[in-house]
């Protein structure tokens, strides 16, 4: 049984205590072993697959090349046959009749290899699937794990403290109280950034010169010039 | 492939969103990261990883939180809210309700950050919306 009926499970049991009775520390184990299991066996195929492919390569080459050398020797023994040399011919045949024997040996092992060669890469497709559904269920395995890492401090907290009352509630008003003292914050903000742009104003009205009288180096010149 | 926890501590403990969110990462003992975030400090996010995943959970109430008699109706309500809310799923951890997120383990960091912020609000939305059914 997978993971998640094991806790559906220990949910029908009335297990309170979910957790140690939900994750099969045996499991896990059988989970890797096979996983292992797995690997080494997709290795040492592999291994094999290479040299049985080299096989199949040279095996495919010489069968090609015995049915080259057939047409090859057809065609002499036909040009032997129109000038008459029948003898000639019947040698040529006797040849062909060598090399086909060959061809067809030869022909009837390339294809013996080549199922060999599907037949182990199904081995290792069907190996793989194993790895990946005993991954996927490992991966299950260790979620259920990792998640009651993030409630069991809490848990125990709760246990040691009790069942208080309005807990939730409580905390809800002081998130919601500090986030109304934010704003506020932001607000004044606001507020200041008024107040200070607002003194800019007085900045701005003395750049004009409205409300201010000031004694610039211009002024001063001006003053100079009409004392000549 | 993992996340490096001392990493993301680092960098959360640093980083500031667009919203203005900040975070105080620790590490617990038991290789839980605990990260509170800025917009919600009251119920801090428990981060955990896997071989494939990255799960972040915060711990909500105890089963024994909820008024009697109103387990039923907190869960069809549980039911009914999860779905709706972005990025965040309700559940049950042994007697413990949680709200959870799970996340690839090649997540960019910054949207880990965004799925920590919005986990955080989410949080404080659902509380409120089943509040009426705790103690």
């Amino acid at each position: 049984m997978g993971i998640l009926g094991n806790i559906v499970k220990a949910f029908k049991g009335g297990a309170s205590e979910v957790g140690e009775a939900i994750v099969d520390a045996n499991a896990v184990r059988i989970l890797e072993q096979e996983i292992r299991e797995a690997d080494q066996a997709i290795h040492k195929a592999k291994q094999s697959l290479t040299q049985l492919k080299a096989t199949e390569i040279k095996l495919k080459r010489e069968v090609s090349s015995l049915a080259q050398d057939i047409a090859d020797y057809e065609a002499k023994a036909i040009q032997a046959l129109e000038q008459g040399k029948e003898d000639l011919a019947r040698e040529v045949a006797e040849r062909i009749a060598d090399i086909e024997a060959e061809h067809n040996d030869k022909a009837a092992e390339f294809s013996t290899l080549k199922d060999e060669v599907s037949g182990i890469n199904n081995m290792i497709r069907k190996r793989e699937q194993v790895i990946q559904k005993n991954k996927r269920e490992l991966d299950k395995i260790k979620t259920v794990e990792q998640l009651q890492k993030t409630t069991a401090k809490m848990s125990t907290n709760f246990a040691a403290t009790g069942n208080s009352q309005h807990r939730v509630s409580d905390a809800l008003d002081r998130v919601k109280a500090k986030q109304q003292n934010w704003r506020d914050k932001v607000e004044a903000g606001q507020w200041m950034e008024e107040q200070a742009s607002g003194s800019d104003l007085d900045n701005k009205l003395k750049a004009e010169g409205i409300g201010e009288t000031s004694s610039g180096a211009d002024d001063i010149l001006a003053r100079l010039k009409a004392k000549k | 492939m993992s996340i490096v926890f001392e990493d993301l501590v680092y960098r959360l403990n640093e980083h500031t969103t667009a919203e203005g969110t900040s975070f105080d990462a620790v590490m617990n003992d038991n290789g839980v990261l605990e990260i509170v975030c800025s917009n919600n400090d009251e119920f801090s996010i428990h981060m955990v990883q896997t071989d494939t995943q990255l799960l972040t959970v915060t711990p909500l109430f105890h089963v024994s939180e909820v008024k009697p008699d109103m387990i039923d109706e907190l869960n069809a309500q549980l039911l009914h809210l999860s779905p709706a809310m972005p990025l965040s799923s309700a559940g049950i951890q042994g007697e413990q309700y949680i709200l959870f997120g799970a996340m690839a383990l090649n997540t960019y960091f910054e949207n880990i950050v965004h799925e920590l912020e919005v986990q955080a609000e989410n949080t404080l939305e659902l509380l409120e919306a089943v509040s009426p059914l705790l103690n």
